[in-house]
């Protein structure tokens, strides 16, 4: 049965893909804007803008444009179907290429920070949970309710100037190893990671130098909804009828908080996922801020100089993580509770 | 912009229990709100400068506390040669208090005006899909699925440079990648409405299924979605301004807050904190405003 949840799951969220290829494919081109002059500049001759609009391929018909991009044209070339994404326009190099370049930055920094929010967010949680309502709580639930509604770029500014300027101990907001660091070898694309990897322990210290802002900013940030959720989930736990249970047949109160809090944990991680699915393109202010390149970056360099072929290859990837992080927590509630499979 | 939207709506139970000790909280959320609602109306009007208009005076920093008093005597006196920056100025020689009060015009305007957009659309798409199920509503739901699954920040961006950076072009947007919350939310609203006693009634009584829909479950399937407006709208400040720190916003020199921020961000590196932090904090603010009062409106709700 769960085989079958699967494939039914995989054929929709496939289906769901194409769809989505399709319709940013239209929708950018439907837009009123004209990639062929942004990329030959100002005041061309006729015959230079004609001459790249072949280039680009955007003298042909939008269908073959399309069936070429799907990869259902293979005598043109690979597309979607052979695994690639396209050539960017501005750098004539692969799209998949540069988003693998880019996006384990972004994977870095968010997962981090999901680390420590969430570290940092369950017992603080727990804590307006154990009396509802009460001081505590109360101002755990104004904390949450700012956290999440903030500017995070704003915040990631005013680090700068608290952290770098003010007391210096902070690297300035410029990248993600100062610029007179070699890189690590790169195998994962993650820095941190690469450096250990390489056995260069001071990388390692200077790469997470680095990330001490961003992660701090993100951090911020993700704890106001993580909060808010852990508390509402360990409210609803330890109001449930088998933590009434569990303290007539007289446990001590630490272990019932413990069955409460793996009650409370299983809806928390489905809305952790969709947090991080969510964060993958909305890390791009703090990237922005931070000068690191992640695929937040990547995607606003596209946007910006109408790389077409770029703007398509960020959105499917990643909506396609999101589908598939989606589809795993999916996967992990069918196997805690059969009936959803059903 | 924030993830907080994704959370959905808060547990009823799990709220806290008295009205009467919030009461503090949301008035200091309705506070904000209403300043900011006034500031758009007559905020360019009470500017001491024009919020466009350069002034002579480049990256002057905001007057000290000891000088305050002085100025303010000076500035009601008329003794001064020209009214003072209380807010510094930036780069260019704007004055950045006038900017500040100037710039909810722009960014409530589009915030509202989106959200208005959507909210008529999503309703009245979510009330048909929720009253009508059919295989052209279920296709409404699988296109409304793929909208929703669009990275939110990114497609506002493809969007608004796309089409050209103006406010109309960034209101579209913004309606755009909104109207699917609304329809689910109406959607789902409708549909446990219309099985209701007075639906019944409503049809016995010999009303056509169209007035049905319109007059008796429309009505009673709004607060959802009016609900989710309130927070919403604090969201749309947040992506109008996230938009412009990118560059792909509003153009310069339209008094708007993110667009503040990101003139000044390069600033800050060099210790010249005034051109961002002060409508940082406008922003701050304004969307904590709209968050606390999204989230009362919520709880009366909910608690009946």
């Amino acid at each position: 049965m769960l085989v079958r949840y699967i494939a039914t799951r995989l054929v929709i969220g496939v289906a769901q893909l194409v769809g989505l290829v399709i319709a940013v494919f239209f929708l950018i081109r439907l837009l009123p804007a004209d990639p062929v002059s942004r990329l030959v500049g100002l005041n061309p001759s006729a015959e230079a803008y004609a001459q790249a609009e072949r280039q680009l391929g955007l003298d042909r018909p939008i269908l073959t444009q399309l069936l070429h991009y799907l990869g259902l044209a293979p005598e043109e070339g690979p597309g979607l179907l052979q695994g690639s994404l396209g050539i960017s326009w501005v750098t004539g190099s692969p799209i998949v290429e540069e988003i693998g370049r880019h996006l384990p930055v972004t994977i870095e920094l968010i997962t981090l920070s999901f680390l420590i929010a969430f570290v940092l967010a369950v017992p603080i949680g727990m804590l307006g949970a154990l009396k509802p309502g009460g001081k505590a709580d109360r101002g755990v639930f104004i904390y949450s309710l700012f956290a999440g509604s903030q500017p995070e770029f704003w915040w990631g500014l005013l680090f700068v100037y608290l952290f770098f300027f003010t007391l210096g101990v902070a690297p300035p907001p410029l990248g993600s190893l100062s610029p007179l660091t070699s890189p690590p070898p790169e195998i994962t694309g993650m820095i941190t990671v690469d450096a250990l990897l390489a056995g260069r322990p001071d990388t390692f210290v200077e790469a997470l130098h680095h990330l001490m802002l961003p992660v701090a900013t993100l951090v911020f940030i993700l704890s106001g909804p993580i909060i808010k959720m852990v508390r509402q989930n360990m409210v609803r736990a330890l109001r449930s009828d088998f933590v009434l249970y569990a303290h007539c047949a007289g446990l001590p109160r630490w272990q019932v908080a413990r069955y409460a809090l793996r009650a409370a944990m299983a809806p928390s991680i489905t809305l952790i996922g969709i947090l991080y699915g969510f964060m993958l393109g909305g890390a791009v202010l703090v990237e922005s801020v931070f000068s690191l390149s992640g695929i937040g970056q990547y995607s606003v360099r596209a946007v910006l100089s109408f790389d077409y072929p770029a703007i398509q290859g960020v959105v499917l990837i990643i909506t396609g993580i999101s589908l598939l992080i989606y589809l795993a927590l999916d996967l992990i509630h069918a196997v805690i509770d059969p009936r959803v499979a059903y | 912009m924030s993830a907080a939207d994704l959370m959905g709506p808060t547990d009823e139970a799990t709220t806290l229990p008295r009205r009467k000790k919030r009461d503090w909280l949301f008035g200091i959320g309705l506070t904000i709100v209403v300043v900011v609602v006034i500031l758009a109306a007559i905020g360019p009007w009470i500017a001491p400068y024009d919020p466009t208009a350069v002034t002579p005076r480049i990256v002057e920093p905001p007057p000290s506390l000891g000088e305050i008093p002085g100025l303010l005597w000076g500035s009601i006196t008329g003794t001064l040669e020209h009214p003072p920056h209380w807010m510094g100025t930036d780069a260019s020689g704007f004055d950045i208090f006038s900017r500040v009060i100037s710039a909810p015009r722009i960014d409530l305007s589009i915030a509202l005006a989106a959200n208005g957009l959507s909210l008529l659309v999503g309703v009245l798409l979510g009330l048909l899909a929720g009253y009508y199920r059919n295989v052209a509503t279920g296709l409404l739901m699988r296109v409304s699925d793929v909208l929703q699954s669009f990275p939110v920040f990114i497609s506002a961006m493809i969007l608004v440079a796309l089409a050209g950076r103006s406010t109309v072009n960034i209101i579209i947007a913004l309606a755009l990648l909104y109207t699917p919350i609304y329809i689910r939310l109406t959607r789902a609203e409708v549909m446990s409405q219309k099985v209701r006693g007075y639906v019944e009634a409503a049809r016995a009584m010999g009303n056509p299924e169209l007035t049905v829909a319109l007059r008796h479950v429309l009505p009673n399937s709004l607060a959802p979605a009016l609900i989710q407006a309130s927070v919403t709208i604090g969201f749309a400040i947040l992506l109008t301004a996230g938009l412009s720190f990118v560059g792909a916003g509003v153009r310069p020199p339209t008094p708007e807050w993110g667009l503040m921020i990101s003139t000044g961000a390069n600033q800050i590196i060099l210790g010249e904190w005034w051109p961002s932090v002060f409508p940082g904090i406008a922003i701050s603010l304004t969307v904590f405003g709209f968050a606390v009062l999204g989230n009362a409106l919520e709880r009366r709700y909910d608690g009946g």
